[in-house]
């Protein structure tokens, strides 16, 4: 089945294809769009689900290696590169193996398997080496793609089938899901593909697509800036990652993924302060990752994206392409962990972007602006995971948030839609009894997030926190524990706020109504059809028509006293799909029950390859033993400290494993806590008890503070006032980066446009002047000397034989009779000279 | 022998057409009128005519198949001369009509 997996981006491209190119031009109606788009992502997933299973549980002879597409024939010669030099990073030892490898393996081979392989040594012997590029088009399937794939395309249909509901009655029906369609084909090529440049390639094409669905509703100006926002925060990002390219090809001389692990294992750990090479790639990797995952210092971009319709939000900015930073950060664990400055760096950010974004979360009021800080945070977290050297974690929680973020960002795009566009929650309130299914599964969302247990959120959060404490990676686990528990107390405190705002409490959208005169008009036209809105604007074309903000025009008299307007439940093309991924959100994370459940369970990763700890193992490098982990069984047969996978090693009470690489690293929680406590085992409890009490703490708090006591937030707003202004505002970054980026960039543009009009344009403007008056002097010159030089020659052949020659022509036939006769004189004369001669002589 | 009975007469036929020619150029380049210096025309063309003949018999008397050729050619030329004194004459008269004179040295618009 694996066979076929390249269909699984190209079916989606190709709905796109068809919904953009035709989709207009033959005036498809919106079924026929719905189905073109989301029947692509069901063959998409159904063809995912196939090759996984396949791959991962029907005995396939690959298992647990990479199987590449090229292997079965599936592989295109995309960018011919020849040979390039390959002299970065090399130490003069590993220079000299490598040189002896490739004489044997040269040796070893006809010419032409020589010309086929991708990345083989062909410089043998001579130093520098030189290795043929040649960057292939195929598609991976491992551990890590198998799980991204599962998640794009499945929580992808989910919300697929949501846009089609919620979108109902855009005139860019169409464009909306040409766009979608083409952002699933960049996101699967980012996850499948089998070398840095595929990667590279879907994470532009993901770009691209998230700057055109941000700016869906490109009539409106904080749409249109967002995108911009958007893409050009990126292309920081974008920058280091091209960057850590050319430092891969360079130093391994060769993209594959499969080929820049296999040299990369065998390269020195660089520890802390130590920049190598592997350092630098590291860095150039996390930049990008922080540009497309929104850390700081590139977050700022995410939360208004949230500009773009809803299911946008759910799908781009919150499921699958903010997670993009952390599949990349994932696949290239090898390098990071060969780079332990890298990941302290990545686990420090990581936890200052979770603390910073969720302490912003707690003030704003636009329902999508708290659940775009929380993906911030949240996304923080995986950070920190694979910071502390928890990959496998770090994965786990982004598979645990695409499934409740994507729910809570559909569960408030339902919301959006039953109130009729309103997005303020302080307009909100009561929703309980007017819209069911969306509470009841917004509930599983909420408790999720919160780390409640036993639904997914709890499994992969604490499995973070404890890795923070118990990690032998860095130095400062425990700063970033404390933070990381922080940031979760926060976490379900703004979650718990954001239910009571919108959920329960007073109806406050009766009280006050919803923005005035024009959106009470507006929402008004929307009730009473959309045929109404066509008539009063038939040349409206690809205009928005029902978001908030809108300008709908004259106000239509007859709806003015129209009264509040009632919320409503949301049809089942959208309430399926959160039902379905609040299941997945409450049981999601079982497939990740962690080792403190061994008691219980019998071991520490129970369920098999189903276990998310053994599926994601074969893909993470080991630093002790220096090769990838064993998938499950590994972990029983062999020895713990070598055989099992780091982050579980301590876990396992193997606590020295990873310290042996990397060194100590001074004061460690856990150990400290077991110390005290003398077992491994109640060891993990204390931390999982102290992430559940602190998780119950945020929801208490919320629940005083926006149930209980209402008044209390107000009063306490008021005592923290500068703490509370400094969140509400977003703590000025985007004033500050608009004061040190944007102004200084205009400042040097208006600079260097200075320079332009003065100084170019003045050398130009002087030549110019140079050049007239060279011109006019060459002109007098002409006009004096030259052309009075010539009329006075003519003016003297003039007056002196003109009359010669008019005398000539006197008119008289006869004159001219008579030089004929003269001229026939002398041609006889001529002619006969010799003979009239002889006539005088004789 | 045969020679010089057919000689004799050449020269003098010669002479008269020189003298023929000579007096026909005169009267183009001296006379005024231009009926007179047609006719002038007329004299110079008869010279010619004259030595066409004139040779035509000589060489016949010396036995020269192609000697007629001189006689055929002053048919020609009468022709032409007809043709051209009736074409000359027809100009004279447009002439006349818009200048009222047929005197040459009144006519000079060759000048222009």
């Amino acid at each position: 089945m694996q066979k076929y997996i390249w269909l699984v981006p190209l079916l989606p491209l190709i709905g796109a294809a068809i919904n953009g190119l035709l989709g207009r031009k033959l005036r498809f109606s919106e079924p026929l769009i719905g189905s073109i788009a989301v029947g692509s992502i069901i063959l998409s997933f159904l063809i995912s689900v196939a090759a996984v299973y396949s791959y991962g549980f029907g005995g396939h002879p690959e298992w647990p290696k990479p199987y590449v597409t090229s292997q079965d024939g599936f592989s295109f010669s995309w960018i011919p590169g020849g040979m390039v030099s390959v002299n970065q990073g090399l130490s003069e030892k590993a220079s000299i193996e490598a040189n002896k490898n490739a004489e044997e393996q040269l040796a070893a081979m006809t010419p032409e398997e020589r010309s086929q392989h991708p990345a083989i040594i062909a410089g043998a012997g001579a130093s520098p080496r030189f290795a043929l590029l040649n960057i292939e088009w195929s598609y991976q399937l491992d551990p890590l793609s198998s799980i991204f794939m599962l998640i794009v395309t499945g929580v992808g249909l989910c919300i697929f089938v949501f846009a089609t509901g919620y979108m109902h009655g855009e005139t860019g029906f169409y464009r909306f899901f040409a766009y979608m369609g083409l952002f699933m084909f960049a996101m699967l090529v980012l996850v499948m593909g089998s070398n840095f440049l595929m990667m590279f390639v879907g994470w532009e094409g993901v770009g691209l697509c998230s700057y055109l669905l941000i700016g869906y509703y490109f009539d409106r100006q904080e749409a249109a800036n967002a995108s911009r926002k958007a893409f050009i925060t990126n292309r920081v990002g974008d920058f280091g990652f091209a960057l850590a390219i050319f430092g891969i090809i360079a130093t391994f001389g060769s993209a594959q993924y499969v080929d820049v692990f296999e040299q990369a294992k065998s390269y020195p750990i660089e520890l802390l302060g130590h920049w190598g090479i592997l350092s630098w790639i590291a860095l150039g990797l996390f930049i990008g990752a922080c540009g497309k995952s929104a850390q700081l210092p590139l977050h700022v971009w995410l939360p208004d994206a949230m500009a773009g319709p809803t299911p946008v939000s759910a799908l781009i900015h919150a499921a699958t392409m903010v997670t993009a930073g952390l599949y990349m950060v994932t696949r290239t664990n090898v390098i990071f962990q060969h780079s332990q400055t890298m990941l302290l760096v990545v686990a420090l950010v990581g936890a200052a972007t979770a603390i910073f974004a969720a302490t912003i979360g707690i003030t704003q009021n636009d329902i999508k602006k708290v659940l775009a800080y929380s993906t911030v945070s949240q996304l923080g977290f995986m950070f920190m995971a694979c910071g502390v050297g928890a990959f496998v974690i770090g994965i786990f929680h982004v598979m645990t948030h695409a499934f409740f973020k994507a729910l809570m960002f559909l569960g408030a795009g339902s919301v959006i839609h039953g109130m009729h566009h309103e997005q303020d929650m302080r307009r909100m309130g009561g929703l309980k009894k007017y819209m069911p299914y969306t509470y009841w599964t917004f509930m599983a969302g909420w408790l999720a997030i919160c780390g409640i247990i036993p639904f997914s959120g709890f499994w992969s959060k604490d499995e973070i926190l404890w890795n923070a404490a118990s990690t032998t990676h860095i130095p400062l686990g425990w700063l970033v524990w404390l933070v990381g528990t922080i940031a979760a107390t926060c976490t379900a405190f703004y979650m718990t706020r954001l239910m009571a705002m919108t959920f329960w409490g007073r109806e406050r959208f009766l009280e006050a109504p919803a923005g005035g005169e024009a959106d009470e008009a507006h929402a008004a036209a929307y009730d009473k059809g959309l045929a109404q809105h066509d008539a009063t604007y038939p040349a409206a074309g690809d205009r928005p028509r029902h978001e908030p903000g809108e300008h709908v025009g004259p106000v239509h008299e007859d709806v003015s006293h129209h009264g509040v307007h009632m919320p409503h439940e949301s049809p089942p093309s959208m309430w399926i799909p959160l039902a379905v991924l609040a299941v997945l959100a409450t049981i999601g994370g079982l497939i990740g029950i962690g080792p403190a459940f061994r008691t219980w369970t019998g071991t520490p990763h129970p369920g098999g390859h189903m276990n998310i700890s053994n599926w994601l193992a074969p893909i993470i490098w080991n630093p002790v033993t220096r090769e990838f982990n064993t998938p499950e069984g590994g972990h029983e047969a062999a020895p713990a400290e070598t055989a099992a996978p780091v982050n579980e090693a301590a876990a396992e009470g193997g606590h020295g494993s990873a310290a042996a690489v990397y060194g100590d690293t001074g004061f460690n929680l856990a150990h400290t806590v077991e110390g005290a406590t003398h077992s491994p085992l109640a060891t993990e409890w204390i931390f999982i008890l102290i992430s559940l009490v602190v998780a119950g703490i945020g929801m208490l708090l919320g629940g005083l503070f926006y149930v209980w006591r209402p008044a209390l937030a107000g009063i306490w707003s008021q005592r923290l006032r500068p703490l509370y202004v400094a969140s509400y505002n977003k703590y000025w970054v985007d004033e500050f980066y608009g004061w040190a980026v944007t102004r200084r960039t205009m400042d040097l543009a208006r600079a260097v446009y200075r320079f332009d009009s003065r100084i170019v344009d003045g050398i130009v403007n002087g030549l110019a002047w140079l050049s007239r008056l060279f011109s006019r002097i060459v002109g007098a010159f002409d006009k004096y000397f030259v052309d009075g030089l010539v009329n006075t020659i003519a003016a003297f052949i003039m007056r002196l034989m003109s009359p010669l020659f008019r005398a000539a022509q006197t008119g008289f036939t006869q004159n001219y009779a008579l030089v004929m006769v003269l001229g026939l004189i002398v041609a006889v004369a001529v002619f006969f000279a010799r003979d009239i001669l002889a006539v005088f002589q004789r | 022998m045969k020679q010089a009975a057919a000689n004799p007469d050449l020269s003098k036929f010669l002479v008269i057409g020189a003298l023929l020619f000579i007096i026909g150029v005169a009267g183009v380049l001296t006379r005024r009128n231009i009926i007179v210096i047609f006719m002038s025309i007329e004299l110079i063309l008869n010279a010619a005519n004259l030595n066409f003949i004139a040779f035509s018999r000589y060489l016949s008397g010396m036995g020269n198949s192609n000697a007629l050729a001189g006689q055929i050619f002053t048919v020609f030329v009468i022709v032409v001369a007809a043709a051209e004194a009736a074409i000359g004459l027809g100009i004279v008269i447009a002439l006349y009509r818009n200048k009222e004179t047929i005197w040459v040295d009144e006519i000079d618009l060759l000048k222009w």
